[in-house]
């Protein structure tokens, strides 16, 4: 409990408490058990790491900085992005069978915006208040999250894995917004694909997996030519979603992706950054899959 | 990978967009530089003029095929081009058209001309009509170019058709003449032949041939008689050699020696029975005796005869030697055969004679023959010439007779040439026009050149048919709001520099129309 409180008077001195009690509102509600505010004290006995982690809910991210960061919202001025992600995510939901899945997501070649495409589908399901998106950084040479996570020093996978006074818990941090967790790739390592084969990595796996049922992970993975991880990686995922630039590789190049992976369990692949003409116009807000 | 059409669309807009400063640029650059192109194209002026050529005439169904009508019009068109670009024409056009006013030399001239010559067309534009079409930059001068070539084209036309089938009359009628004249010499040629050589007829040969045999034969056999002649005289000859000349006959002294011998038997038969004392044996004895005696005076006499006859020169016949018959016989038939002999002789090189000449006689055939033949031929050739040349001479003077009245090809300006007063060829506007629609091809068409290139994956189907692996969603790009900024500031740009070349080219297109550049 000690560790409750520390982290009750760490948040209330940042003062993140109290900008986010809008939105601790709005997450309670959508807990999909349907609670309410009252039950809050009785919820944060019951379930510690949800407590921690919401209490640890910083301010939500305006649609500005979303935009910024290049990250969906469901009243984007631009529809097509988020109905592009929505559209993948009811796909997988198909594939899963009512279970949530482990989904890696890598791209063909570097510059592919695999981190992108796996951010906004880790997004995308958070769309939805019966699921929640929790995005594993494996790209340990190239992590794209420190800025989401406004904390100066934070843990991540690496030090998970490497250090044994780390817990889980300690790992997953909130990026401000609803029901997306990240657990960061953490300190670089020299050979981070020991850790992966590790014991320790599976368990990390198979833990966030079967707490939480509504719960779907998404792997973002390095490039699959440039990364031994990400064959190592593809073992512990149930899903795998390869993405491909637009104009930057041949068919060739994928064929030899897929080969690489191994076919059964590519579930698709996702066609990222296809220039099209920026409506100009508003467009109205995007409609609820 | 084939894409469809809609596919390709698709992909031209999305290419557009995300190159659109190349886009830009490339019609701002294409449509400006064509617009200046436009306006530095020098302008031409054509000026056209038809010549009617009239076809039908009425004479023509008549004079079919007895008089060589000119009156094809496709011919007629280069035929004008041969007219008007001779020399004599060329050279009325310059002065015409005021090229030679600067005096240029005959080289500047020729090249003068050559120009013109590359300006002007001359083609059939239906049936009747001939179109002379001459482009310059000077439109006064293009319209002088053009009428002169008209009115001298008629001029020489007219002229050159009547002289031509004057030229042809004459040049036919010279022909025949000169082939007449051959003939004549031909046919005299023949006759002199003919005088000269009477026995070279055809057929003489044969018999010629036939007269050699002949003679050959005859010499044959008068060779051979004379050899038989030959022999049987020598054979005569020797026969003669062994035979006496004459036969010794009974002459007086030889009856008296026969008497004494009988005499003298008939006393050697008395002594067997008596004595010589027996007066027959005394008288035998006498008798013998005068026998004797006889015998002596008789040749005494014949020595006298003799003696008397060689001195009188008489032949002395004696009259006791006789001819010997057979010997006779001999000379006859030794004198008949050196008779005959003498007459083969003569017939043989009489025949020998006869067969030179007939021998030079055949020679002098053959080579007669041979004259004969080309003589023969000579005159046929020319014959057969000369019978042509003739009927060719008779439709030439029916030509020549229609030209004169004017019957044939009747020529008139149809549409006498007008000066031109706006410019033909390329236009500015065309330059404008075009220029904008290349301004949008050309970028268009790289983009779309380059697409077909490039292998790599711009559809999200190619991935779907090459990797057979489904396509979950199609990510669009997603500006931040920044870029998006940015994005729309280039646009922006984008539209003003558009609007301002197409302004730009209106602007110089109303001042060009209106006259002030």
């Amino acid at each position: 409990m000690s560790k409750i409180e520390d982290a009750l008077r760490k948040a209330r001195a940042s003062g993140a408490l109290t900008t986010a009690s809008h939105a601790q509102r709005t997450n309670l509600q959508l807990v999909p058990t349907g609670k309410v505010d009252t039950e809050l004290a009785h919820e944060l006995e019951v379930s510690q790491s949800r407590a921690i982690a919401r209490m640890r809910e910083p301010r939500p991210l305006t649609k500005e900085e979303l935009a910024e960061n290049r990250l969906i919202s469901r009243d984007m001025a631009d529809g097509r992005v988020a109905n592009a992600f929505r559209e993948a995510r009811t796909k997988l939901l198909q594939r899963s069978g009512g279970k949530n899945r482990i989904i890696m997501v890598t791209p063909v070649s570097q510059g592919s915006g695999g981190s992108f495409v796996a951010m906004n589908l880790a997004v995308s399901f958070s769309f939805d208040e019966s699921k929640t998106g929790l995005l594993v950084d494996c790209n340990i040479d190239d992590s794209a999250y420190r800025k989401l996570i406004r904390q100066e020093s934070h843990l991540g996978l690496m030090d998970y894995l490497e250090r044994e006074d780390v817990s889980m818990e300690q790992i997953i941090h909130p990026v401000g917004i609803p029901r997306l967790r990240i657990i960061p790739a953490g300190k670089r390592r020299e050979v981070p694909a020991e850790y992966f084969t590790s014991i320790k990595m599976r368990e990390l796996m198979y833990n966030v997996r079967q707490r939480y049922h509504d719960r779907f992970i998404i792997v973002d993975a390095p490039p699959v030519f440039e990364n031994a991880d990400t064959q190592i990686l593809c073992e512990l995922c149930d899903d795998i979603l390869l993405v491909v630039p637009y104009g930057k590789v041949t068919v060739s190049k994928i064929n030899a992706a897929v080969d690489a992976i191994g076919k059964e369990k590519i579930a698709g692949v996702i066609f990222n950054n296809e220039p099209r003409v920026p409506k100009l116009r508003k467009s109205k807000r995007v409609t609820s899959s | 990978m084939q894409l469809s059409v809609e596919q390709n669309i698709r992909l031209l807009i999305n290419d557009i967009y995300r190159y659109r400063n190349f886009v830009v640029a490339a019609f701002v650059v294409v449509s400006l530089a064509t617009m200046v192109v436009g306006m530095m194209w020098p302008k031409s002026y054509t000026s056209s003029t038809s010549v009617f050529v009239e076809q039908k005439s009425i004479i023509q169904p008549l004079m079919q095929g007895a008089a060589a009508v000119n009156t094809d019009v496709k011919d007629q068109a280069t035929i004008a081009r041969e007219i008007i670009f001779t020399r004599k024409v060329m050279n009325q056009v310059l002065d015409l058209a005021g090229w030679t006013k600067n005096k240029p030399s005959e080289i500047e001239k020729e090249k003068i001309a050559d120009r013109i010559k590359d300006n002007t067309t001359v083609r059939t534009v239906s049936a009747n009509l001939i179109k002379i079409e001459y482009k310059d930059k000077d439109p006064e001068r293009a319209f002088v170019t053009a009428k002169a070539f008209a009115d001298l084209l008629l001029k020489e036309a007219s002229g050159s058709q009547t002289t031509d089938s004057r030229e042809a009359f004459e040049f036919i009628d010279k022909q025949v003449r000169e082939y007449h004249e051959k003939l004549v010499r031909a046919e005299q040629q023949l006759k002199e032949f003919h005088s000269r050589n009477v026995d070279a007829r055809p057929g003489t040969q044969g018999e010629v041939s036939k007269r050699l045999d002949g003679l050959q034969g005859r010499i044959e056999e008068a060779r051979l008689a004379l050899k038989e002649a030959e022999i049987r005289r020598k054979s005569l000859e020797q026969q003669l050699a062994g035979e006496a000349e004459v036969t010794v006959s009974i002459t007086r002294e030889g009856q008296y020696q026969t008497r004494i011998a009988e005499l003298q038997a008939k006393r050697d038969a008395l002594r067997l029975t008596y004595h010589d004392t027996y007066p027959d044996i005394v008288r035998i004895n006498y008798q013998i005796e005068e026998l004797k005696a006889a015998i002596l005076e008789e040749r005494r006499k014949r020595e006298e005869v003799k003696e008397a006859a060689r001195n009188e020169g008489r032949v002395y016949v004696d009259e006791g030697v006789r001819l010997n018959p057979l010997y006779q016989q001999l000379r006859q038939e030794l004198s008949q055969t050196k008779t005959q002999i003498a007459t083969l002789k003569t017939r043989l090189y009489e025949s020998k004679k006869l067969l030179d000449e007939e021998l030079e006689r055949a020679r002098r055939i053959h080579g007669g023959e041979a004259i004969l033949a080309e003589l023969t031929r000579d005159y046929e050739v020319n014959r057969d010439i000369y019978q042509d040349l003739l009927r060719r001479r008779e439709s030439a003077r029916v030509s020549m007779n229609i030209d004169r009245e004017q019957r044939g090809l009747n020529m008139r300006i149809q549409e006498p040439a007008a000066l031109p007063l706006r410019p033909s060829g390329l236009r500015f506007v065309h330059f404008l026009v075009g220029g904008l629609i290349l301004g949008l091809i050309v970028p268009m068409g790289a983009l779309y050149g380059i697409s077909v290139v490039d292998p790599r994956v711009r559809m999200p189907s190619v991935i779907h048919e090459g990797a057979k692996i489904p396509v979950l969603a199609v990510v669009p790009h997603m500006a931040t709001p920044i870029e998006m900024k940015l994005v729309f500031r280039n646009i922006m740009t984008l539209g003003i520099v558009l609007l301002a070349t197409i302004g730009t080219i209106v602007t110089v297109a109303a001042l060009k129309i209106s006259g002030v550049i």
